[in-house]
């Protein structure tokens, strides 16, 4: 294993001081001068066509300063592709769920934009709303988008082998049905953006997006502008977990609100507004059905999912294909069957959610496989063993994997977990269960896509800059970054300069999603390091007279190998490449990976194109209250297969964070929807974990040096969420047997399992 | 027409003679009266934490506040809490143990501490629980915060 000075230490989050003392600036913290506030009319009913809008009352009231309505637009549609564009920023024909926005104004203080709110007059023509999938699917179900039949969005088929004779010659066929609920994300910070639109028509939003190259892009297609005349600057972000990818129509409305007032514009969702507007994670129904021999080999697998969109696409029907292409690459499965239904529903739109689909796939599958290990009395990491994925394997839906570390992560975690030890000493009420998962440690290039850029340079004086388009959300990739170019460097992290997230100075990146940076913008920031690395060495061989070869680098400073006087400085090679030579040092990085081959097939999903799998295994211990049926989470072990741990404190910090979300989402979160409204929209009755209900994680870092990886590094963000749903549920039912195949595993439903079980 | 009233108040130290809307938070004031955005409003009923500051000694929610409540009163926010330039001990460990991820609930996070350890120096893991409670994360998931708060502990006693 390769030794690096800087790569691979614990170096605490860069941005982490500012923090500390709140200067660290967020969206809400700018202020402008003449800053006028913005206001967003939404509907309050889940589906109606608007017969009448009229905002005249609200336009006299003193201090509003503009409205915009959808007439001042050009009612492009949007979504995160062209081809599943279906949202307008603002709405005057027809509302879809409770939170279109119908109007935005525009005043000199909050209070009297939402004075003017109630003064815009609008009438509705109310239509049946569809708040079930399943009603929505039926024919004669009121459609919700023109000419979407049935209101199934999307349908994905997959096919691998031959899954009818598979499940024929299957010792032990088992089926069931499992179901997850929609999840709120819950960033400490809401959605927020200051808007300026010069005089001569050039935009600047300040906005805490994940993704704002592409929010520029899509800004520009809503505006009609010239994506150049949009300058999009993130400085700061609290919190993300994917729902500030997209394009929010606020952006768009503080835009339009900007031109009109001709003054800056702040929107900032309130809290209620972030949980009864925004997006959320999709809910599924997933039918499974497994056929396996009796030595635990795993010869068919199936599944039919039907996954809850709300009311627009969003980032549904990528969310679909990963549900499929992660139920898919799990384990060497021949014979697959997927059949994937997106279906419109009057409610909030579904969105990106760490694990995007895959922690939907994870708990229908690895509750499956423990009801397989049962059946055929096997130790249910046996079974995973027997069927997990090997480094350097194509799986049968043509997914290629390179680096592959799951045996190792379930080894490892069994052995930290006590595994053997415990499940002998079984204590009453307390249990054991074990999920692994897969994901895509890179991004993918399914969309055609999946850039990320970076330039180095080194100033006149000798001090590096690294600029990167990629956005660190609290994840650390400002860190990281500067770590991997300080590296290849040689010099302090702390030393470098850092320009990350302006459209209008950094190369373009897709964004921070699909635990994609590490590896995509690693890759650029690696390639350009590297460049800058040979400019300086060609520099110095020059200035010193020498070879390269015969070169070393150390503390800023380029030596002749095996001599301590003949050396010239950073600072000189600067001064005398930009004076003498009149030459500027700086190079270039940009990853748009990986060759997509001709395996790849659009349709179906076979052969989904990320340039690295990553791979974990969680193990949970529960204890049980019996009286309440509340689960307390004692110890979770973990094991990622991150390729290589750039940076392990902030490894750890996110399978830390990422398995918090996880347990809310297994045992108490739950937005509950009445008639389409969310009727908990607060941290009281929606509930996130506090300090309180901590648990203990050993987290155990794999690292199986990805050969393509930058410093054989794969992503981590999101893994962590994805196999927590199903260890805890494992862990109940090995505690007291009971089988859990609905989230959330509320004290109620766990209680009834224990009494029922009892009345048998 | 807003009633107003006139307030003197101590932040961070700092003598301040206000003219304040009756129905302004304490929050509000803090951030658009006086500039000082390190106290962050996170969901402005009191719920998450993010808006804590110290007002006479104790912990409050400052969204929950009442800006005049602050007349004749001593408030410490975030941006009060470093020694001389350099960070508070809290400040640094919560630095050094990578409890700092997005860094919005952190101020919160920090000030809830820093009453916590004023008033009971050596709290058991019970007390810190108990204290942190009102201060939510979304990113953390609190296992390096609890780091933080223990290496600060130890440095106290």
């Amino acid at each position: 294993m390769e030794e690096y000075s800087v790569v691979g230490k614990r170096i605490p989050n860069r941005d982490s001081v500012e923090k500390v003392k709140g200067s660290a600036i967020f969206i809400d913290d700018i202020k402008l001068k003449g800053m006028l506030y913005g206001k967003i009319l939404r509907s309050h009913l889940p589906h109606a066509k608007i017969t009448n809008l009229d905002v005249s009352k609200a336009q006299k009231l003193i201090g509003v300063k503009a409205i915009v309505t959808a007439k001042d637009t050009l009612r492009e549609r949007f979504s995160i592709s062209p081809t599943w564009a279906d949202k307008r920023v603002l709405e005057n024909e027809k509302v879809r769920y409770i939170g279109d926005e119908i109007a935005g104004v525009a005043a000199v203080d909050e209070d009297i934009a939402q004075e003017a709110l109630d003064l815009i007059q609008v009438d509705f023509e109310e239509l049946q709303g569809l708040f079930d999938p399943l009603e929505a699917m039926k024919p004669g179900a009121p459609i919700i988008h023109d000419s979407v039949e049935n209101n199934i969005s999307k349908v994905i088929h997959l096919e691998c082998g031959n899954i009818e004779e598979a499940f024929g010659n299957a010792d032990l066929i088992l089926e069931d049905t499992f179901t997850t609920q929609a999840q709120a994300h819950c960033s400490l910070e809401t959605h927020s953006c200051v808007a300026v639109y010069e005089p001569n028509g050039q935009i600047k939003i300040w906005v805490n997006t994940q993704a704002p190259h592409a929010l520029r892009q899509r800004l520009s297609l809503i505006l009609g502008v010239d994506a150049s005349k949009i300058h999009i600057i993130t400085p700061f972000v609290g919190g993300g977990f994917g729902s500030k990818i997209d394009l929010e129509p606020s952006q768009a409305i503080s835009v339009l609100l900007a031109k009109k007032s001709g003054k800056p514009v702040r929107i900032s969702n309130t809290r209620k507004e972030q949980f009864e507007v925004t997006r959320i994670r999709h809910a599924t129904i997933s039918e499974m059905k497994f056929g396996v021999k009796h030595d635990g080999t795993i010869v068919a697998k199936q599944a039919k999912v039907i996954m809850d969109n709300g009311a627009y696409n969003s980032h549904g029907p990528a969310v679909l294909a990963y549900n499929n292409v992660m139920f898919s690459t799990l384990y060497r499965v021949e014979n697959i069957k997927y059949e994937g239904s997106l279906v419109y529903t009057n409610k909030n739109w579904g969105g990106a959610f760490r694990g995007y689909g895959d922690p939907q796939a994870s708990f229908g599958q690895e509750v499956m496989m423990d009801m397989v290990a049962e059946q055929l009395n096997m130790d249910p990491i046996e079974l995973r063993l027997k069927n997990a994925n090997n480094p350097n394997e194509t799986t049968a839906n043509k997914v290629r994997i390179t680096s592959c570390g799951l045996k190792e992560c379930l080894r490892q975690a069994k052995e930290a977990s006590n595994w053997d030890e415990k499940k002998e000493k079984k204590s009453k009420y307390r249990g054991m269960g074990v999920a692994s998962m897969t994901y895509t440690g890179g991004g993918s290039k399914g969309s055609g896509l999946n850039f990320s850029g970076a330039t180095v340079q080194m100033n006149p004086d000798g001090v590096i800059h690294l600029l990167v388009g990629a956005t660190d959300i609290g994840q650390g990739s400002n860190t990281i970054l500067t770590q991997m170019a300080a590296e290849i460097l040689a010099v302090d992290p702390g030393t470098i300069g850092l320009t990350a997230s302006d459209t209008d100075t950094t190369l373009p990146c897709m964004g921070t999603f699909g635990s994609r940076v590490t590896y995509c913008a690693g890759s650029a920031v690696t390639q350009a390091a590297n460049d800058l690395r040979l400019q300086i060495l060609e520099n110095a061989a020059e200035m010193l007279e020498a070879n390269i070869e015969d070169l070393e680098i150390k503390g800023k400073k380029v030596f002749m190998k095996g001599s301590t006087t003949k050396l010239v400085s950073y600072a000189e090679i600067a001064a005398n490449s930009f004076y003498k030579k009149k030459k500027p040092l700086i190079a270039h990085g940009y990853y748009n990976g990986p060759e997509v081959t001709e395996d790849f097939d659009p349709i179906s999903y076979r052969g989904y194109p990320s340039p690295a799998m990553v791979f974990a295994t969680h193990i949970a211990e529960v204890q049980i209250d019996p009286g309440t049926g509340k689960v307390d989470v004692i110890h979770f072990v973990t094991a990622h297969d991150v390729g290589k741990a750039i940076n392990p404190l902030l490894v750890e910090g996110q399978i830390e964070g990422g398995i918090a979300q996880g347990i809310g989402w297994t045992l108490t979160e739950d937005l509950k929807f009445e008639n389409g409204r969310i009727i908990n929209p607060n941290f009281h009755d929606y509930k996130i974990l506090t300090i309180k209900d901590i648990t203990k994680i050993t987290p155990i870092i794999i690292e199986t040096i990805d050969p393509n990886g930058p410093f054989g590094a794969k992503g981590i963000g999101e893994c962590a969420m994805v196999p927590t749903a199903p260890a805890i549920v494992n862990a109940i039912y090995d505690a007291i047997g009971v089988r859990i195949k609905d989230l959330p595993a509320t004290p109620e439903i766990v209680f009834q399992g224990i009494k029922q079980k009892e009345l048998r | 027409m807003k009633k107003k009233h006139q307030i003197q108040t101590t932040v961070n130290g700092q003598e301040y003679s206000l003219l304040i809307d009756l129905k302004k938070t304490l929050l509000e004031m803090l951030r658009d009266d006086l500039n000082l955005t390190g106290t962050k409003k996170g969901c402005d009923e009191g719920e998450c934490g993010a808006c804590s500051v110290i007002l006479n000694g104790k912990v409050v929610n400052s969204c929950l506040v009442l800006a005049v409540e602050a007349d004749k009163a001593e408030v410490l926010t975030i941006e009060g809490i470093h020694r001389d330039g350099d960070l508070h001990p809290i400040q640094r460990y919560f630095v050094d143990s990578g409890a700092v991820q997005c860094g919005f609930c952190t101020p919160g996070m920090i000030l809830t501490t820093k009453a916590m350890l004023d008033e009971i120096p050596d709290p058991s893991e019970e007390d810190i629980k108990h204290y942190l409670e009102g201060n939510l994360c979304r990113c953390t998931g609190y296992s390096k915060i609890i780091d933080a708060v223990n290496v600060a502990i130890k440095h106290f006693k």
